[in-house]
Protein backbone atom coordinates (compact mmCIF):
# COMPACT_ATOMS: atom_id res chain seq x y z
CA UNK A 1 0.00 0.00 0.00
CA UNK A 2 1.19 3.56 0.96
CA UNK A 3 4.59 4.50 0.00
CA UNK A 4 4.33 1.82 -3.06
CA UNK A 5 2.94 3.56 -5.37
CA UNK A 6 1.44 7.17 -4.50
CA UNK A 7 2.62 9.91 -7.39
CA UNK A 8 5.54 11.91 -6.84
CA UNK A 9 5.84 11.35 -2.64
CA UNK A 10 9.66 9.60 -1.65
CA UNK A 11 9.14 7.95 1.74
CA UNK A 12 10.87 10.82 3.29
CA UNK A 13 8.30 13.05 2.33
CA UNK A 14 5.01 10.73 3.77
CA UNK A 15 4.40 12.23 6.72
CA UNK A 16 3.20 9.20 8.26
CA UNK A 17 4.17 7.46 11.30
CA UNK A 18 5.20 4.46 9.28
CA UNK A 19 6.69 5.44 6.26
CA UNK A 20 9.54 2.77 5.45
CA UNK A 21 12.54 3.66 6.16
CA UNK A 22 13.95 0.22 6.75
CA UNK A 23 13.10 -3.25 6.66
CA UNK A 24 11.13 -3.27 9.68
CA UNK A 25 9.08 -0.28 8.74
CA UNK A 26 8.15 -1.80 5.64
CA UNK A 27 7.09 -5.10 6.91
CA UNK A 28 4.80 -3.51 9.47
CA UNK A 29 3.21 -1.36 6.33
CA UNK A 30 3.03 -4.46 4.61
CA UNK A 31 1.17 -5.99 7.37
CA UNK A 32 -0.72 -3.20 8.11
CA UNK A 33 -1.71 -2.92 4.86
CA UNK A 34 -3.07 -6.14 3.76
CA UNK A 35 -5.12 -6.31 7.31
CA UNK A 36 -6.94 -2.46 6.88
CA UNK A 37 -9.60 -1.13 5.05
CA UNK A 38 -8.40 1.44 1.87
CA UNK A 39 -8.54 4.90 2.17
CA UNK A 40 -11.21 4.83 0.00
CA UNK A 41 -13.26 2.32 2.37
CA UNK A 42 -11.44 3.93 5.22
CA UNK A 43 -13.25 7.40 4.96
CA UNK A 44 -16.38 6.09 4.79
CA UNK A 45 -15.77 4.05 7.87
CA UNK A 46 -14.45 7.59 9.59
CA UNK A 47 -17.87 9.03 8.55
CA UNK A 48 -19.82 6.07 9.72
CA UNK A 49 -18.22 6.33 13.02
CA UNK A 50 -19.47 9.69 13.77
CA UNK A 51 -22.91 8.24 13.44
CA UNK A 52 -22.72 5.02 14.79
CA UNK A 53 -20.50 3.20 16.96
CA UNK A 54 -18.51 1.03 15.65
CA UNK A 55 -17.09 -2.56 16.76
CA UNK A 56 -14.34 -2.74 18.41
CA UNK A 57 -12.00 -4.58 15.28
CA UNK A 58 -12.97 -2.30 12.96
CA UNK A 59 -12.03 0.72 15.29
CA UNK A 60 -8.67 -1.00 16.12
CA UNK A 61 -8.25 -1.34 12.23
CA UNK A 62 -8.51 2.16 11.36
CA UNK A 63 -6.22 3.47 14.26
CA UNK A 64 -3.83 0.90 12.52
CA UNK A 65 -4.37 2.13 9.73
CA UNK A 66 -3.49 6.08 10.49
CA UNK A 67 -0.36 4.57 11.10
CA UNK A 68 1.10 4.16 7.53
CA UNK A 69 -2.09 7.18 6.69
CA UNK A 70 -1.47 10.43 7.81
CA UNK A 71 -4.28 11.61 4.88
CA UNK A 72 -7.02 9.38 6.55
CA UNK A 73 -5.82 10.64 10.43
CA UNK A 74 -6.23 14.00 8.70
CA UNK A 75 -9.21 13.06 7.42
CA UNK A 76 -10.56 12.17 10.50
CA UNK A 77 -9.33 15.59 12.18
CA UNK A 78 -10.97 17.78 9.37
CA UNK A 79 -14.26 15.77 9.69
CA UNK A 80 -14.51 16.31 13.52
CA UNK A 81 -13.22 20.08 12.60
CA UNK A 82 -16.80 20.26 10.68
CA UNK A 83 -18.57 19.00 13.77
CA UNK A 84 -17.32 21.66 15.15
CA UNK A 85 -18.20 24.81 12.73
CA UNK A 86 -21.57 23.50 12.14
CA UNK A 87 -22.38 23.20 15.28
CA UNK A 88 -21.35 26.64 16.50
CA UNK A 89 -23.56 28.09 13.16
CA UNK A 90 -25.97 29.78 15.00
CA UNK A 91 -23.41 32.00 16.52
CA UNK A 92 -21.77 33.20 13.43
CA UNK A 93 -25.79 33.66 11.29
CA UNK A 94 -24.98 37.19 10.88
CA UNK A 95 -21.30 36.63 9.81
CA UNK A 96 -22.11 34.75 6.83
CA UNK A 97 -25.65 36.61 5.73
CA UNK A 98 -25.86 39.90 4.74
CA UNK A 99 -29.23 39.88 3.98
CA UNK A 100 -32.21 41.07 5.90
CA UNK A 101 -36.19 41.12 6.35
CA UNK A 102 -37.27 43.77 3.73
CA UNK A 103 -39.07 46.63 5.84
CA UNK A 104 -42.40 46.19 4.26
CA UNK A 105 -42.24 42.45 5.11
CA UNK A 106 -41.24 43.55 8.70
CA UNK A 107 -44.55 45.62 8.86
CA UNK A 108 -46.64 43.05 7.73
CA UNK A 109 -45.04 40.68 10.40
CA UNK A 110 -45.89 43.46 12.95
CA UNK A 111 -49.70 43.92 12.00
CA UNK A 112 -50.41 39.93 11.75
CA UNK A 113 -48.77 39.83 15.29
CA UNK A 114 -51.22 42.76 16.55
CA UNK A 115 -54.05 41.25 14.84
CA UNK A 116 -53.20 37.86 16.31
CA UNK A 117 -52.93 39.54 19.64
CA UNK A 118 -56.01 40.84 20.36
CA UNK B 1 -52.19 35.59 41.16
CA UNK B 2 -49.78 37.00 43.74
CA UNK B 3 -46.50 35.59 43.40
CA UNK B 4 -44.03 35.12 45.81
CA UNK B 5 -40.67 37.66 45.93
CA UNK B 6 -38.12 35.51 44.54
CA UNK B 7 -35.42 35.52 41.90
CA UNK B 8 -37.17 33.01 39.61
CA UNK B 9 -40.74 34.95 40.49
CA UNK B 10 -40.04 38.16 39.51
CA UNK B 11 -38.41 36.73 36.06
CA UNK B 12 -41.90 35.25 35.56
CA UNK B 13 -43.47 38.46 36.51
CA UNK B 14 -41.21 40.50 34.03
CA UNK B 15 -41.65 38.03 30.97
CA UNK B 16 -45.25 38.07 31.63
CA UNK B 17 -45.52 41.84 31.26
CA UNK B 18 -43.06 42.32 28.62
CA UNK B 19 -44.57 39.78 26.20
CA UNK B 20 -44.05 42.14 22.69
CA UNK B 21 -44.01 40.18 19.63
CA UNK B 22 -43.36 43.28 18.01
CA UNK B 23 -40.16 43.85 18.80
CA UNK B 24 -39.20 40.29 18.65
CA UNK B 25 -39.66 41.62 14.90
CA UNK B 26 -37.38 44.61 15.40
CA UNK B 27 -35.17 42.41 17.60
CA UNK B 28 -34.68 38.68 16.56
CA UNK B 29 -36.31 39.05 12.84
CA UNK B 30 -33.08 39.38 10.98
CA UNK B 31 -31.28 36.71 12.68
CA UNK B 32 -34.34 34.30 12.33
CA UNK B 33 -34.64 35.52 8.27
CA UNK B 34 -30.60 34.67 7.86
CA UNK B 35 -30.78 31.43 10.16
CA UNK B 36 -33.88 30.25 7.97
CA UNK B 37 -32.35 31.42 4.41
CA UNK B 38 -29.17 29.90 5.26
CA UNK B 39 -31.33 26.42 5.40
CA UNK B 40 -33.59 26.80 3.23
CA UNK B 41 -32.44 28.71 0.37
CA UNK B 42 -35.50 30.56 -0.61
CA UNK B 43 -36.12 33.83 0.61
CA UNK B 44 -39.91 33.63 0.02
CA UNK B 45 -39.68 30.01 2.64
CA UNK B 46 -37.58 31.76 4.95
CA UNK B 47 -39.96 34.54 5.37
CA UNK B 48 -42.71 32.50 5.47
CA UNK B 49 -40.69 30.37 8.58
CA UNK B 50 -40.27 33.44 10.18
CA UNK B 51 -43.72 33.63 10.57
CA UNK B 52 -44.75 30.79 11.33
CA UNK B 53 -41.99 30.99 14.22
CA UNK B 54 -43.53 34.18 15.72
CA UNK B 55 -46.76 33.33 15.52
CA UNK B 56 -45.79 29.41 17.42
CA UNK B 57 -44.16 31.71 19.97
CA UNK B 58 -46.98 34.39 20.30
CA UNK B 59 -49.21 31.15 21.06
CA UNK B 60 -46.76 29.32 23.46
CA UNK B 61 -45.55 32.26 25.34
CA UNK B 62 -46.32 30.87 28.34
CA UNK B 63 -44.09 28.27 28.11
CA UNK B 64 -41.16 30.51 28.07
CA UNK B 65 -40.67 31.72 31.30
CA UNK B 66 -37.44 33.57 30.93
CA UNK B 67 -35.48 30.30 31.30
CA UNK B 68 -33.59 30.84 28.18
CA UNK B 69 -33.01 33.64 26.04
CA UNK B 70 -35.57 35.22 23.81
CA UNK B 71 -33.40 34.66 20.72
CA UNK B 72 -32.64 30.89 22.12
CA UNK B 73 -36.27 30.10 22.38
CA UNK B 74 -37.27 31.93 19.08
CA UNK B 75 -34.51 29.93 17.70
CA UNK B 76 -35.81 26.57 18.79
CA UNK B 77 -39.39 27.03 17.45
CA UNK B 78 -37.30 27.63 14.27
CA UNK B 79 -35.58 24.66 14.14
CA UNK B 80 -39.03 22.71 14.37
CA UNK B 81 -40.64 24.39 11.62
CA UNK B 82 -37.74 24.11 9.22
CA UNK B 83 -37.77 20.56 9.89
CA UNK B 84 -41.71 20.28 9.66
CA UNK B 85 -40.36 22.00 6.30
CA UNK B 86 -38.11 19.43 5.03
CA UNK B 87 -40.96 16.98 6.59
CA UNK B 88 -43.46 18.11 3.99
CA UNK B 89 -40.87 18.82 1.01
CA UNK B 90 -40.17 15.05 1.39
CA UNK B 91 -43.59 14.20 0.50
CA UNK B 92 -43.22 15.65 -3.09
CA UNK B 93 -39.24 15.07 -3.77
CA UNK B 94 -36.83 12.07 -3.32
CA UNK B 95 -34.28 12.62 -0.95
CA UNK B 96 -32.56 9.85 -2.45
CA UNK B 97 -29.81 11.91 -4.32
CA UNK B 98 -27.16 8.85 -4.51
CA UNK B 99 -25.72 10.57 -7.43
CA UNK B 100 -23.70 13.38 -5.45
CA UNK B 101 -20.21 13.01 -5.48
CA UNK B 102 -20.47 9.60 -6.89
CA UNK B 103 -17.10 9.77 -9.36
CA UNK B 104 -16.33 13.61 -8.66
CA UNK B 105 -13.76 12.58 -5.81
CA UNK B 106 -11.98 9.82 -8.32
CA UNK B 107 -8.96 11.64 -8.77
CA UNK B 108 -8.13 12.31 -5.50
CA UNK B 109 -7.45 8.62 -5.11
CA UNK B 110 -4.68 6.26 -7.21
CA UNK B 111 -7.05 2.93 -6.77
CA UNK B 112 -8.03 2.84 -3.35
CA UNK B 113 -5.51 4.85 -1.48
CA UNK B 114 -5.41 8.74 -1.44
CA UNK B 115 -3.11 10.61 -3.91
CA UNK B 116 -0.87 11.86 -1.33
CA UNK B 117 -0.14 15.36 -3.62
CA UNK B 118 -4.37 15.91 -3.80
CA UNK B 119 -5.30 14.35 -0.63
CA UNK B 120 -6.16 16.34 2.60
CA UNK B 121 -3.50 18.44 3.82
CA UNK B 122 -2.49 20.15 7.58
CA UNK B 123 -4.95 22.33 8.28
CA UNK B 124 -2.85 25.61 9.64
CA UNK B 125 -3.91 27.62 11.13
CA UNK B 126 -5.62 25.66 13.97
CA UNK B 127 -9.63 25.35 12.15
CA UNK B 128 -10.39 26.48 16.01
CA UNK B 129 -8.60 29.99 15.29
CA UNK B 130 -10.92 30.31 12.04
CA UNK B 131 -14.31 30.32 14.18
CA UNK B 132 -13.63 33.69 14.73
CA UNK B 133 -12.90 35.28 11.41
CA UNK B 134 -16.02 36.71 9.46
CA UNK B 135 -14.42 35.78 6.35
CA UNK B 136 -14.45 31.88 7.36
CA UNK B 137 -18.05 31.63 7.86
CA UNK B 138 -19.16 33.31 4.71
CA UNK B 139 -16.25 30.44 2.80
CA UNK B 140 -18.55 27.84 4.85
CA UNK B 141 -21.97 29.21 3.94
CA UNK B 142 -20.98 29.78 0.06
CA UNK B 143 -19.64 25.86 0.56
CA UNK B 144 -22.75 24.51 1.57
CA UNK B 145 -24.40 26.50 -0.97
CA UNK B 146 -22.12 24.47 -3.51
CA UNK B 147 -23.93 20.79 -1.90
CA UNK B 148 -27.02 19.53 -3.45
CA UNK B 149 -30.02 21.34 -1.41
CA UNK B 150 -30.76 17.45 -0.29
CA UNK B 151 -27.77 16.60 0.60
CA UNK B 152 -27.08 19.93 2.38
CA UNK B 153 -30.20 19.37 4.71
CA UNK B 154 -29.20 16.06 5.68
CA UNK B 155 -25.85 17.25 6.70
CA UNK B 156 -27.35 20.69 8.52
CA UNK B 157 -30.36 18.57 10.27
CA UNK B 158 -27.61 15.90 11.61
CA UNK B 159 -25.03 18.91 12.23
CA UNK B 160 -26.38 21.69 13.01
CA UNK B 161 -30.03 20.88 14.69
CA UNK B 162 -28.31 17.93 16.14
CA UNK B 163 -30.68 15.31 15.47
CA UNK B 164 -29.98 11.64 15.36
CA UNK B 165 -30.58 9.06 12.64
CA UNK B 166 -33.58 7.85 13.61
CA UNK B 167 -35.14 11.45 13.52
CA UNK B 168 -33.84 12.40 10.07
CA UNK B 169 -35.02 8.86 8.36
CA UNK B 170 -38.34 9.12 9.85
CA UNK B 171 -38.58 12.99 8.56
CA UNK B 172 -37.19 12.30 5.22
CA UNK B 173 -38.32 8.82 4.76
CA UNK B 174 -35.08 7.69 4.17
CA UNK B 175 -33.60 4.55 5.09
CA UNK B 176 -30.24 4.80 7.14
CA UNK B 177 -28.05 3.51 4.02
CA UNK B 178 -28.99 6.16 1.76
CA UNK B 179 -28.36 8.80 5.16
CA UNK B 180 -25.23 7.42 5.85
CA UNK B 181 -24.29 7.77 1.98
CA UNK B 182 -25.42 11.25 1.61
CA UNK B 183 -23.82 12.68 5.21
CA UNK B 184 -20.47 10.88 3.82
CA UNK B 185 -20.20 12.52 0.48
CA UNK B 186 -21.82 15.67 1.83
CA UNK B 187 -18.87 15.79 4.75
CA UNK B 188 -15.91 15.05 1.71
CA UNK B 189 -17.51 17.71 -0.49
CA UNK B 190 -17.55 20.38 2.18
CA UNK B 191 -14.17 19.42 3.20
CA UNK B 192 -12.94 19.47 0.17
CA UNK B 193 -14.36 23.07 -0.49
CA UNK B 194 -13.02 24.42 3.11
CA UNK B 195 -9.50 23.05 2.09
CA UNK B 196 -9.42 24.92 -1.09
CA UNK B 197 -10.91 28.37 -0.27
CA UNK B 198 -9.70 28.99 3.09
CA UNK B 199 -7.00 26.79 4.25
CA UNK B 200 -4.99 26.35 0.99
CA UNK B 201 -5.35 30.26 0.49
CA UNK B 202 -4.90 30.83 4.17
CA UNK B 203 -1.44 29.02 3.80
CA UNK B 204 -0.51 30.11 0.63
CA UNK B 205 -0.93 34.02 1.67
CA UNK B 206 1.74 33.14 4.78
CA UNK B 207 4.39 31.79 2.14
CA UNK B 208 3.80 34.45 0.12
CA UNK B 209 3.16 32.59 -2.88
CA UNK B 210 0.34 33.06 -5.60
CA UNK B 211 -2.88 34.06 -4.50
CA UNK B 212 -2.73 37.52 -2.06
Amino acid sequence: MSSFHKSSSLPAENPSLLTGRNWLERSLIRLIASHTPKCREVVKLLSQSMEVTLPITLRIKLRLHHLICAWCQRYERHLRALRKVASSLPEHVDDCCPETLPASSKERLKQALRGKGR
Amino acid sequence: MKLPNSGAANAVRESLRSVNPEAWVDQHGDYLYRYALIRVRHPEVAEDLVQETLFAALRTYTNFRGTSSERGWLCGILRNKICDHFREHAREVSYTDLEFLRDEMSHKFIGQDWNHDLGPAEWKPDPEAALDRKEFWETFRSCLDKLPERVADVFMLREMDELDTAQICEALRISENNLWVMLHRGRMALRECLQLNWFERKSKMKTGTGWS
